[in-house]
């Protein structure tokens, strides 16, 4: 595969994924994550606002390298690692999603269930392209 | 300095993997199960997928220190990018350990003590090593000098 098209994909990608930092942060409005963990004892607040936090880090870090240096994933060596490590972690959320979410709310907001569904196999795709052609 | 830096690789490397094993104790002596137990099921799954998705990026960081130390100090700009992104990360998780958490529910056993003070340590660790693994990188350990 042409590696511009892998560098282009992967610029794509980095657009979908500054995409999920933002929604993330209307996930946290429209679920009312700040009503829900109310009740809920300060440690569990805080560990999961904690890893909530730095889920988007993660995914802003990733949206970073694939805007500004693609070719860093696509140079061989720690960069195939790099894109087989996204890979797989693309690849498990949409196990996540299809597995262990509650059928029923996914049922309620199937619109939104589909969409974020596609956006995690195209993200698992293109980082997968870019670990096998390289 | 370099063969220093790869020692504290390799310590660093097999103490994210102690972190990661001892990681599945840590619902059972926070009580997770119970806490989690009065959120609402969306709340819960929620809890658990991030949870399981640091405990992954934790075991890769480990993959990285224990299989990849000639790319980590290789100089390049990935590596430096790396070596900054897992500094932010162990940074943000040493000023948590002494801002962040309220740790006054946590009973204060022995055991808890021990590993409180193990994980602090471990943090303070991690950050020194990718501090200096981000100077090596620099070059400026490398000409012995910091600016």
């Amino acid at each position: 595969m042409n590696t511009l098209y892998l560098e282009m994909g992967l610029r794509g990608t980095g657009v979908i994924l500054l995409g999920l930092v933002l929604a993330n942060f209307v996930a946290a409005k429209r679920l009312r994550y700040a009503e829900n963990l109310a009740g809920s004892e300060v440690m569990v607040r805080q560990i999961f606002y904690v890893h909530c936090a730095y889920i988007i880090s993660i995914i802003s870090g990733l949206a970073l390298l694939c805007l500004g240096w693609p070719q860093l994933l696509l140079e061989g060596g720690m960069g195939q690692v790099l894109s087989g490590f996204f890979g797989l972690f693309w690849a498990s959320r949409v196990v996540v999603q299809l597995t262990y979410y509650d059928k029923e709310l996914r049922r309620r907001e199937r619109g939104w269930d589909v969409f974020f569904l596609l956006v995690f196999v195209v993200l698992c795709a293109v980082f997968t392209l870019a670990t096998i052609y390289q | 300095m370099k063969e220093l830096l790869q020692i504290g690789l390799m310590i660093g490397g097999w103490s994210l993997v102690a972190l990661c094993i001892a990681s599945f104790w840590i619902p059972k002596v926070l009580c997770w199960r119970e806490k989690l137990a009065g959120l609402t099921p969306l709340m819960r799954e929620l809890w658990w997928t991030y949870s399981i998705y640091v405990w992954i990026s934790h075991a890769f960081f480990a993959v990285l220190a224990l299989s990849f130390r000639d790319w980590l100090m290789g100089g390049s700009g990935s590596a430096m990018a790396m070596c900054s992104f897992m500094l932010l990360w162990w940074a943000v998780r040493l000023w948590l350990q002494f801002f962040g958490f309220d740790l006054r529910e946590v009973e204060g056993t022995l055991h808890n003590r021990i590993a409180k003070q193990l994980l602090t340590l471990l943090f303070m660790g991690l950050v020194v090593l990718y501090a200096s693994l981000l100077c090596w990188n620099a070059g400026w350990l490398e000409r012995g000098f910091l600016p």
